[in-house]
């Protein structure tokens, strides 16, 4: 496959993923407000602040609507705004973007699926979100990306259209959730007095919302809700979907694929990468990242995750030609 | 047929048909929608066999001329020498390249694939408007015009006899196979796309699906040690021959425009080490420029011995004084064309204009007599079309395909295009026109059709 072509399927599932991800972020803090009206109203700044952490887009916000944190402005934000790279509107409309420039490698459903999806989201704003609900509203957001992921995975080939994408949603997946759990973290550890009371199990519950992990992590029978288990969980599952090991595993098993058949891409910097990773997620003792500080944790995952990012650039796309294999 | 509301119904179908394909086009000065649909006209455009083999030898003859043309000035320029044409109007030429004078090109064909333009005046004789040597585009229209027409009139093209038009993908495929370096078993063809941007993109992205190759743009191939190469996610992999839909001016920064970033670096030394083919070859725009047209039917004297067996459209050249002043005095009946545009810009229709417009021409000419041809206004023959509910003439031209590799192989019929608003005698796609399915047919001698279908034909769709 062409490097163009390969890399512009890599973001467009990135994209995809983001957007998804920024989605139910949204949704899962427009609920949580509602079980923590008792101690603040809904729509205080504290309650919404954080969520323009997560994106790590705070700069840009601060700019774009001033230090007065509210949440029609953070909503708008996350999910209108053209100006912030990573609202959902800008994810859907790059995805749309590049899907197109590669519409004639795409099954006609997959392409119309995505544009049909766009051209729905393209005039939508805070109004419409507000008159439909966060949650109705949300919902669609995320059962149209859904759609698309069903449409793409029944109707495309496992070649390297498929393992590219595979490999670009998982590695977006991974960085999701480690910064969702971050951002969580900050949010919820100052209050120790609270520690297994019922607001505590409200808000690491919606942590595990957040990742659609709720009722996945029940039936794994860990337990009461704490922190610990919660972070564990969204660390180190080997069978949950939206775990950091899980994806990046997934990216790791897309790479193998990817370079199937290749010999001299064996070994190469991105498959080791991702390989050293996943194996030292495995081994993590969650107990003592705790102990150590898991935001400095997760901030080296983020890095990491941002490496293998990098190599996939310099192993596939972006190589210097000069060193670059002939191929027979 | 029933009545016009099942033909309305069938217009309908076809019309869903292109949309649902994605048949589009760019316009570029549209700023709302840029993709479009080439407006699809149900009625077909029929070539009886004996026109069409008049065609076929007025076209082939053309096509030799313009390559022992092209072959000759990029040679020993014996056409010039011998004043058959004057020097000064090809060094002058927008599209003469300097850099291919003395070079040897593949199999020796200086042009692999030309669009001709073809009309009929007012007496029915097809005449030749103009050609198109650079990167004609089109062929695509007439391959889904013609699966659109097979959906919707099923048995009416069985009951013709029709030439098929599906042979053109794998005729263009051979022919570029064949330009590939001679010690490549089997070598790799790409198409070199300007982008997704680019109004034709639809076609260039049809045509490399149908031949099966890779659809590249510039940034995707690479030049190591006067080779070419594709990047791809695995390494570089060697192309031999590039199916190129950028104009000259594009093809290498390094050589022509220096700001072009759809190109690639060092591909033109890569060509001229014979490493890479390009089709069209560079530097066939010298004979497609409008002024050069003129001299046609000499070249064709001049090479071949022969006379022409498809005129010219009376043409003036405002870079001849006596010319010129004709030009300027007949301004408001002349069709004045801009020697070195494409697709119905920069051209003056004089009937349909107003004083302003005329006067501005005017001063154009003047200024650069050299870039300007002047034709009277023909009236173009026209055809049975849909026009919203009633079926109405509308003007009409031709632009069949000429492939110059082994063989020359024209494509029976073209692209038929039709001027839809009344009146109008622009055809091109993008001064809204629309198309039609061109039936050239087999045997005029076969018995009248009888249907195939015991009653009126039934929509299959």
């Amino acid at each position: 496959m062409l490097s163009r072509v390969a890399n512009l399927i890599y973001w467009t599932a990135r994209q995809l993923e983001r957007a998804e991800n920024t989605a139910r972020i949204v949704d899962v803090n427009a609920q949580l407000v509602l079980d923590l009206q008792s101690r603040q109203a809904a729509d205080d700044p504290k309650s919404w602040e954080p969520l323009v952490y997560v994106s790590g887009g705070e700069e840009k916000f601060f700019e774009l609507y001033g230090e007065k944190v509210t949440e029609r402005g953070v909503v708008e934000f996350m999910l209108f705004d053209r100006r912030n790279p990573s609202s959902v509107l800008s994810c859907i409309s790059h995805a749309r973007e590049n899907a197109r420039c590669v519409r004639d490698l795409l099954a006609a459903e997959v392409w119309e699926t995505l544009n049909t999806f766009y051209l729905k989201l393209k005039d939508d704003d805070f109004t419409r979100y507000a008159q439909l609900g966060s949650s109705e509203y949300l919902n669609r957001v995320k059962a149209q990306i859904q759609l698309f992921y069903g449409v793409y995975e029944s109707m495309m080939p496992r070649g390297h259209e498929w393992w590219f994408f595979q490999l670009g949603r998982h590695l977006e997946r991974a960085d999701n959730t480690s910064r969702i759990l971050d951002v969580k973290y900050y949010m919820l550890l100052p209050d120790v007095a609270a520690v297994g009371t019922a607001l505590d199990m409200i808000q690491w519950g919606s942590v595990l919302r957040s990742c659609s992990a709720f009722e996945a992590f029940r039936r794994s029978r860990r337990g009461l809700l704490s922190l610990e288990r919660v972070v564990d969980y969204l660390l180190r599952d080997p069978t949950f979907p939206r775990s950091i090991v899980h994806s990046v595993a997934q990216a790791e098993s897309a790479l193998n694929q990817i370079v199937d058949g290749s010999h001299h891409l064996i070994g190469n910097r991105a498959s080791q990468l991702a390989a050293h990773l996943r194996v030292d997620l495995e081994n993590t003792d969650t107990h003592a990242v705790i102990a150590d500080g898991l935001h400095e944790f997760l901030d080296t995952i983020q890095v990491r995750l941002n490496d293998v990012h990098l190599a996939i650039q310099e192993t596939f796309i972006d190589y210097p030609t000069a060193q670059a294999k002939i191929l027979a | 047929m029933e009545s016009m509301n099942d033909l309305m119904e069938r217009q309908r179908t076809a019309d869903q048909t292109f949309v649902n394909r994605g048949v589009t086009f760019t316009v570029y000065s549209d700023t709302a929608g840029t993709e479009k649909i080439f407006p699809f006209d149900l009625i077909p455009r029929i070539i009886p066999a004996h026109e069409w083999a008049h065609l076929e030898r007025g076209l082939t003859q053309r096509m030799e001329a313009l390559n022992l043309f092209l072959a000759d000035i990029y040679g020993e320029q014996r056409i010039l020498k011998e004043g058959i044409i004057p020097t000064e109007m090809v060094t002058t030429s927008k599209h003469f390249r300097q850099e291919m004078v003395g070079l040897a090109v593949p199999r020796g064909l200086f042009v692999h694939i030309n669009g001709t333009d073809l009309i009929r005046d007012e007496s029915g004789q097809y005449r030749v408007l103009e050609d198109n040597l650079r990167t004609p585009s089109g062929v695509s229209y007439v391959l889904e015009n013609r699966q659109v027409m097979k959906r919707v009139f099923p048995n009416m093209i069985r009951d013709y006899r029709l030439w098929p038009v599906e042979t053109y993908t794998s005729d263009l495929l051979a022919l570029l196979t064949r330009l590939a370096p001679a010690h490549v078993p089997e070598p790799t063809v790409v198409l070199l796309t300007p982008g997704v941007f680019n109004s034709a993109y639809f076609e260039h992205s049809f045509l490399a699906r149908q031949m099966g190759i890779e659809i590249v743009e510039g940034n995707d191939l690479v030049v190591e040690n006067d080779r070419v190469y594709m990047r791809r996610s695995d390494g570089l992999a060697p192309v031999h021959v590039i199916y190129r839909r950028l104009d000259d001016d594009f093809l290498d920064p390094t050589v022509f425009r220096k700001d072009s970033l759809l190109g690639v670096p060092g591909l033109v030394n890569a060509y001229r080490k014979g490493n890479v083919a390009l089709c069209n070859p560079i530097g066939t725009g010298v004979a497609d420029d409008k002024a050069m047209y003129y001299y046609v039917p000499r070249m064709i004297k001049f090479y071949l011995g022969q006379d022409p067996v498809l005129e010219n459209v009376e043409t003036f050249l405002s870079s001849q004084r006596d010319d010129l002043r004709y030009i300027l005095d007949h301004l408001p009946k002349l069709v004045v064309k801009s020697v070195n545009e494409a697709g119905g810009y920069g051209m003056l229709v004089g009937p349909h204009s107003t004083q302003a417009q005329i006067e501005e021409f005017r001063a154009k000419i003047i200024d650069n007599p050299r870039n300007f041809i002047a034709q009277p206004t023909i009236g173009l023959s026209r055809c049975p079309s849909v026009c919203d509910t009633v079926i109405e003439g509308r003007h009409i031209d031709l632009r069949p395909y000429i492939l110059n590799g082994e063989s020359i192989k024209i494509m029976p019929g073209g692209l038929t295009r039709v001027a839809l608003r009344k009146g109008s005698l622009v055809v091109n796609s993008s001064q809204g026109g629309g198309s039609k399915d061109t039936w050239v047919l087999a045997d005029d001698n076969a018995p009248f059709p009888t249907p195939t279908a015991s009653g009126p034909e039934k929509l299959i769709v």
